[in-house]
């Protein structure tokens, strides 16, 4: 079977630029290697025909350790090209059978991906999650909030039964409210963020079961921002990270990130 | 010193690169299709996977414990009085 090409990204391709880093490619067998299209690069590896045909994968993606492992070496050698040169990442496993068809992939959308890279020069993505602590916000919210105060003292004045229902009522109550400031707490700053940045994008939240966390994911987004307003755009977490621990938010960014999120061709 | 060494380089999760990478990133159709499940299946599917080796590994912990040969030698002997008297 003939060699096949793994395609990582696209990168410019311009006289005295940075050279691609030198890897070793998905296979930690071959190099990693660019094609050169004009004013565009191709960085690729070859695999091996057989080994990694569409069946074998098939085979090798219902591993979920083959997934981690390959998945994670995508990621890495994307972050080692954008050290040295804006990229175009691609999705995770983008072969090619032959390098005519390499080829005609990127004949046709040359226009876009040149243009891509003109915007990606200089830009860095990074991503922002919140976490917040439900039952600290909840106590918050029944300590300061004026609605649940003012159905309290009317429920003290009932009668002991209908006292219950409606404390059962007033805790509804106060789940709505805590929803309604995470929601608030959660745009607003994203809005705060977003005068820094070129572009950005909402994504969704993960269940507890996934993060593996005890507190609640309630905001995940990406940004797309010039490498000259990264301080500010960090200064401006950092502050806000330091203001709303008490009241049992955690907001985590991380970066720079290939442009993965920003990086579209439709 | 700079923000930007606060928060660059930071460990980050695996699931956010599988998030990533399996999701984002440009799709240009490629000759070879594949098709990996749901980000959140990948991730619950290799948590799952570790927990069960820890079990695994767990158990057999217990295993070695409860057939140490101090404990063998003592069932025996239960075995052997029993025996002896019926």
């Amino acid at each position: 079977m003939s060699d096949l090409i793994y395609l990582y990204g696209i990168v410019p391709n311009h006289p005295g630029q940075n050279e691609c880093p030198a890897f070793k490619g998905l296979d930690q067998t071959h190099e990693v290697y660019t094609l050169s299209y004009g004013t565009l690069a191709a960085v690729v590896c070859t695999l091996d025909g057989g080994e990694y045909s569409e069946e074998a994968l098939k085979e090798k993606s219902n591993q979920m350790e083959w997934v981690q492992e390959k998945a994670f070496h995508h990621h890495e050698a994307l972050l080692t090209i954008r050290e040295a040169l804006p990229v175009v990442p691609m999705k995770f496993c983008t072969i090619y059978a032959s390098r005519s068809s390499l080829t005609e992939m990127i004949e046709s959308h040359k226009e876009k991906l040149v243009d891509l890279l003109a915007r990606l020069e200089d830009k860095e993505e990074w991503n922002l999650k919140i976490y917040c602590d439900t039952a600290k916000l909840k106590e918050e919210a029944e300590a300061h909030n004026l609605t649940i105060q003012a159905k309290r003292d009317e429920i003290a004045t009932m009668s002991p039964g209908r006292q219950y229902l409606e404390k059962r009522k007033l805790d509804q109550v106060a789940d709505e409210e805590v929803e309604k400031e995470k929601d608030a707490f959660c745009t607003d700053f994203h809005e705060e963020l977003k005068a820094f940045c070129e572009d950005s994008t909402v994504k969704d939240t993960w269940n507890k079961q996934v993060t593996g966390k005890d507190v609640e994911m309630c905001w995940n987004s990406a940004y797309l921002l010039a490498t000259q307003d990264v301080e500010q755009f960090l200064a401006t977490i950092t502050k806000m990270k330091e203001q709303s621990s008490p009241s049992g938010w955690q907001i985590e960014a991380t970066g720079p990130w290939p442009a993965y999120h920003f990086a579209n061709l439709s | 010193m700079s923000e930007r060494n606060n928060y660059e380089n930071k460990d980050i999760a695996l699931i956010d690169i599988l998030d990533t990478v399996l999701d984002k990133g440009v799709a240009i159709k490629g000759d070879i299709l594949i098709s990996i499940a749901g980000i959140d299946l990948v991730y619950l599917d290799l948590r799952v996977l570790i927990s069960a080796v820890e079990t695994l590994i767990q158990a057999d912990e217990n295993a070695a414990h409860s057939l140490s040969s101090e404990q063998f030698d003592s069932e025996k002997e239960e075995l052997k009085h029993v025996t002896e008297r019926s």
